[in-house]
């Protein structure tokens, strides 16, 4: 039995670069990232850190590759809701041209069966990914998790 | 064992109704699916068909039409090779509103182990679903190229 993981695709009228700067950058990851936010200086082995918005402990890591535009990933260790104990997962992100769009695909895996992280980012994921295609295609995005009703704000490019 | 199944969940600026007609409405599937029209009369017991370029490649049955909230139909692919000979398949899209999004999600299920079909439709819905979104956000749908996804028989 193969152990426990999440993919997913999305397709971005956008170029990979893009794609690889959104993926990296403090102030844009902000705005499609239900108000958090990555930090690194991305050098491989140098920690990574989601700053959660809305959590006193962020998600931390560490940078396992960085080859910009095409492919990054890094480990993902939640501190909040009891996840800690947890052993660190693995998130990868490729990214492929093709013709007018990108072709982003993100594996998140490294999960012990029963993980309670899987379940919370099966759920993250996809609204995180469709913010962030919103954001490239039409500039502005609209940060409105159902999980945290009532915070539906939009911002502008 | 968990069973063989595709999920895919989005969230598109939108309202239900407009995704409902998106995914119901030939003029709206042929900007975003290929040059596919989506064909039936929608109503339960009715024969659905996914007509591309003037070729039925896939057949089936409605099984729910509850707009603008769920949609189901059987799915079987009736064109050329081995994935024509597996038992019909289920598509479920549910549709619900969050403030401004709609968060849509479609269940493909009923696949047997090692099922070809289940590949095939696992590298198409992605691109599917993302150019619907980028047609009902940004009014252009995206020309993701059917060879690129490398589903065995197609492109």
């Amino acid at each position: 039995m193969s152990k426990p993981s999440f993919v997913y695709v999305i397709y971005i009228a956008s170029t990979a670069e893009k794609v690889f700067e959104a993926l990296t950058d403090a102030k844009i990851s902000e705005r499609y990232w239900t108000g958090n936010h990555v930090e690194s200086d991305w050098k491989i082995g140098s920690p990574f850190r989601l700053r959660l918005k809305r959590e006193d402990k962020d998600v931390v890591g560490e940078v396992l590759e960085f080859e910009p535009p095409r492919r990054l990933a890094y480990t993902f260790h939640p501190h909040h809701g009891g996840m800690a104990d947890e052993p660190p997962s693995r998130v990868t992100f490729e990214i492929e041209q093709q013709k007018d769009q990108v072709r982003l695909t993100m594996i998140h895996d490294g999960f012990e069966p029963g993980s309670k992280v899987i379940e919370g980012i099966s759920r993250g994921w996809p609204l995180v990914l469709s913010s962030l295609k919103s954001l490239l295609e039409t500039g502005h995005v609209v940060l409105h998790a159902p999980w945290y009703e009532g915070q539906d704000t939009r911002r502008s490019a | 064992m968990r069973k063989p199944e595709f999920v895919y969940v989005t969230y598109i600026e939108t309202t239900p109704e407009r995704l409902w007609e998106a995914l119901t409405s030939s003029e709206f599937s042929r900007r975003y699916w290929w040059n596919t029209d989506v064909v039936s009369d929608w109503k339960v017991g009715s024969p659905f068909s996914l007509v591309m370029d003037g070729t039925t490649t896939d057949a089936g049955i409605i099984l729910e039409a509850d707009p603008p909230r769920r949609l189901s139909y059987t799915f079987q692919h009736v064109a050329t090779g081995e994935p024509a000979r597996e038992p019909p398949s289920k598509v479920v899209f549910e549709l619900e509103r969050h403030g401004r999004l709609v968060k849509l999600t479609l269940t493909h299920e009923g696949f047997a182990d090692g099922s070809r079909m289940l590949d095939g439709i696992s590298k198409g819905w992605p691109a599917i679903m993302s150019s619907l979104k980028s047609l009902l956000e940004s009014g252009r749908a995206l020309d993701v190229p059917l060879a690129a996804l490398d589903i065995e028989g197609v492109g």
